[in-house]
């Protein structure tokens, strides 16, 4: 019984954390291909929202490493981080996600959202190399 | 003989006298459902076996599309015209010679890309993971190589002057492709190969040079340019040697293309490489307008080769329906399928049933699966939705499990849309999330699978093939996959 009560005490307070995420951001839950035309070039959305606060939704690939703030959003479950050595390869289907902090690792295939700042432009990661041209950062996640 | 001859005449007398009089007394021959069929039969009655020879033979393999994904496709694309999707009739499916293919490897119940093209490609069946080595070939070892390697239908038919041409909308390496000129120990070794062996890309390329290969249209870039040098699509170097292939290429003669113009743009009877992207080529759900269409490859290939008055030999794979079935997303994989059916309709266009045999098959099937009891009409990526008992299409409302919720028609028996996710604590569990119909309809939904793994794996289960012209009437029953093999070649030396 006291095992239950922690329980559902836990399951409030991580259920609390994105309810204040989401009151104090007023950008609306949207899908990653929304930030690119059909020819791959950036949307007016991606470039209005260049610099604000944004909200994604997607699933997190398996971290590239244990303990990391960082990860990659996907716009469908991906079982391995998808590799890019090369900005002219990035695909459409993923954005970096440089967390507040060490983040809390979701299986691949369950339903996420991310909110943070977004940030367009090629950038690479000087620890892991990592080539990305969309980012979201001081990003927070949370199942959706 | 008497008794063959009687049972023959009893036949013919049955059928010359019934005709008229069944249709009097058949209260339902006015019925559309009725005289279709008929007149389908009496198409079939007329169908008379092609036994000249094949001056062309052109092989479709639309990869992981077997008997249910197919089914799926039609669907689709019946659908995607407005129709309610099941009367719909692919290109192919017109054909009036049909076979079951047993898919498996020697070694696997359920196949892979590489062996089954190697089986439709030299007669034999071939090891899991290999392409065109004898059974006494070893998965990636070498050594192996050495005394096993096969031949293949392209250097038989290009012996006979034939040209040899190969398009995929995967990498040109990839193995549906490779099966078509390469031999190795592991369909892996694209762009690097253990000492002692010659990977893919080279081999496609010393396939060109001595002439049994002459035009290579699909993706894959990479594997072609030296280490350290761009690809013309600004991608990086898959090898790790100095060899810019696509220069020796175009000292062999052939012309290369890399974007839908230049595709367009090519002489006409002249040999071909076209590299369109840097790895596998877009799904067509999203591709770019520069980027040429499987149909667009296709028609481009049969220009460059129709003039040789020996004929040729394509072979054509839907590379991308197996890429998005492995997702576990049935929206792509069917997609690239109404793609490839369109270009099945343009090669029949372009060619003569007289001196053309036209295979359509696939390689292997994947783990998909129908649920039912949907509503005649329902869409086929979207809820299963109830039967109308009081009209022809659906109801509208979605079909609910016991746990109350609706569920997709499609569904896969493992992959990335598994209803079981990780927990905390390693284990796997999970419920159905209940899904509206605007989700399952989205390109990007993954149909709910059961057994959690990252990637949908293949079937065991059958695949159709589908033929008309030379000798096509040999692809009949239900026969092994290196089978497909004997019939074009009997067909291409047939007197």
């Amino acid at each position: 019984m006291r095992r239950r009560h922690f329980i559902a005490a836990a399951a409030t307070s991580v259920l609390a954390a994105p309810a204040l995420i989401r009151a104090a951001s007023s950008a609306e839950l949207v899908r990653m291909r929304e930030l690119y035309n059909a020819d791959g070039s950036f949307s007016d959305f991606a470039m209005a929202n260049d610099g604000k606060a944004v909200q994604l939704e997607g699933f997190m690939a398996p971290p590239l490493k244990a303990e990391s703030a960082f990860f990659v959003l996907t716009k469908i479950p991906m079982s391995v981080c998808p590799f890019c050595d090369s900005a002219a390869d990035w695909p459409r289907d993923i954005v970096s996600i440089y967390a507040r902090d060490i983040i809390s690792v979701t299986p691949f295939n369950v339903p996420i959202a991310v909110g943070g700042t977004l940030r367009l432009g090629d950038y690479t990661d000087q620890e892991l190399g990592f080539v990305s041209r969309v980012r979201v950062t001081e990003a927070e996640h949370w199942r959706v | 003989m008497n008794r063959v001859a009687r049972i023959l005449l009893a036949g013919v007398s049955a059928f010359g006298m019934s005709f008229p009089v069944l249709s009097q007394d058949i209260v339902q021959s006015d019925s559309v459902w009725y005289t279709d069929a008929d007149a389908k039969l009496q198409a079939m009655i007329a169908t008379q076996p092609n036994t000249g020879k094949a001056k062309n033979v052109i092989l479709f393999v639309a990869d992981g599309q077997g008997v249910g994904t197919n089914y799926a496709v039609r669907l689709f694309a019946g659908q995607l015209e407005g129709k309610l999707g099941e009367e719909h009739v692919l290109p192919y499916e017109e054909y009036p010679y049909t076979a079951l293919i047993k898919t498996y490897n020697i070694n696997a119940q359920t196949p892979d890309s590489a062996p089954t093209a190697g089986a439709m490609n030299s007669g034999v069946k071939q090891v899991f993971n290999t392409i065109n080595l004898s059974e006494d070939g070893r998965h990636d070892n070498c050594a192996s190589e050495e005394g096993n390697k096969v031949t293949l239908f392209s250097e038989i038919v290009s012996e006979s002057g034939k040209s040899v041409g190969v398009v995929s909308t995967a990498r040109a390496t990839h193995a549906t492709p490779a099966a078509v000129y390469a031999k190795t120990a592991n369909r892996n070794w694209e762009a690097t190969a253990p000492e002692g062996c010659t990977d893919i890309a080279i081999q496609a390329i010393e396939a060109m040079e001595a002439g049994t290969l002459d035009v290579l249209l699909g993706g894959g870039a990479r594997n072609f340019v030296p280490t350290g040098v761009k690809t013309v699509h600004d991608g990086d170097s898959s090898r790790k040697d100095d060899l810019d292939l696509v220069a020796r290429a175009e000292a062999a003669g052939a012309h290369f293309v890399s974007d839908l113009a230049g595709l367009e743009a090519a002489e006409a009877g002249a040999p071909m490489l076209g590299l369109f992207t840097n790895s596998d080529m877009s799904y067509e759900t999203e591709r770019p307008e520069t980027e040429p269409s499987v149909a667009d490859m296709t028609v481009a290939a049969i220009k460059a080769m129709e003039g040789n008055e020996d004929g040729f030999y394509l072979m054509v794979e839907g590379g991308r329906v197996d890429h998005a079935n492995h997702a576990g997303n049935a929206n792509r994989a069917f997609m690239d399928g109404v793609a490839f059916a369109e270009a099945v309709a343009r090669a029949d266009e372009m060619t003569n049933d007289e001196d053309t045999l036209i295979i359509v098959t696939a390689d292997h099937e994947h783990a998909i699966a129908f649920n039912g009891y949907c509503g005649r009409g329902t869409p086929i990526t979207g809820l299963c939705m109830g039967v109308n008992s009081d009209g022809v299409e659906h109801t509208g409302e979605p079909m609910l499990a016991d746990d109350g919720k609706p569920y997709s028609v499609v569904g896969y028996l493992n992959g990335a849309g598994s209803v079981l996710t990780e927990q905390a604590d390693g284990s796997y569990f999970g419920t159905r999330p209940t899904v509206t119909q605007e989700e399952a309809l989205d390109v990007d939904y993954l149909q709910q699978a059961l057994i959690p793994m990252g990637g949908e794996t293949h079937s065991g289960e059958d695949v159709a093939s589908w033929a008309k012209g030379p000798w096509a009437h040999l692809l009949s029953g239900t026969q092994e996959q290196n089978y497909i093999f004997h019939v074009m070649n009997h067909a291409v030396s047939a007197e």
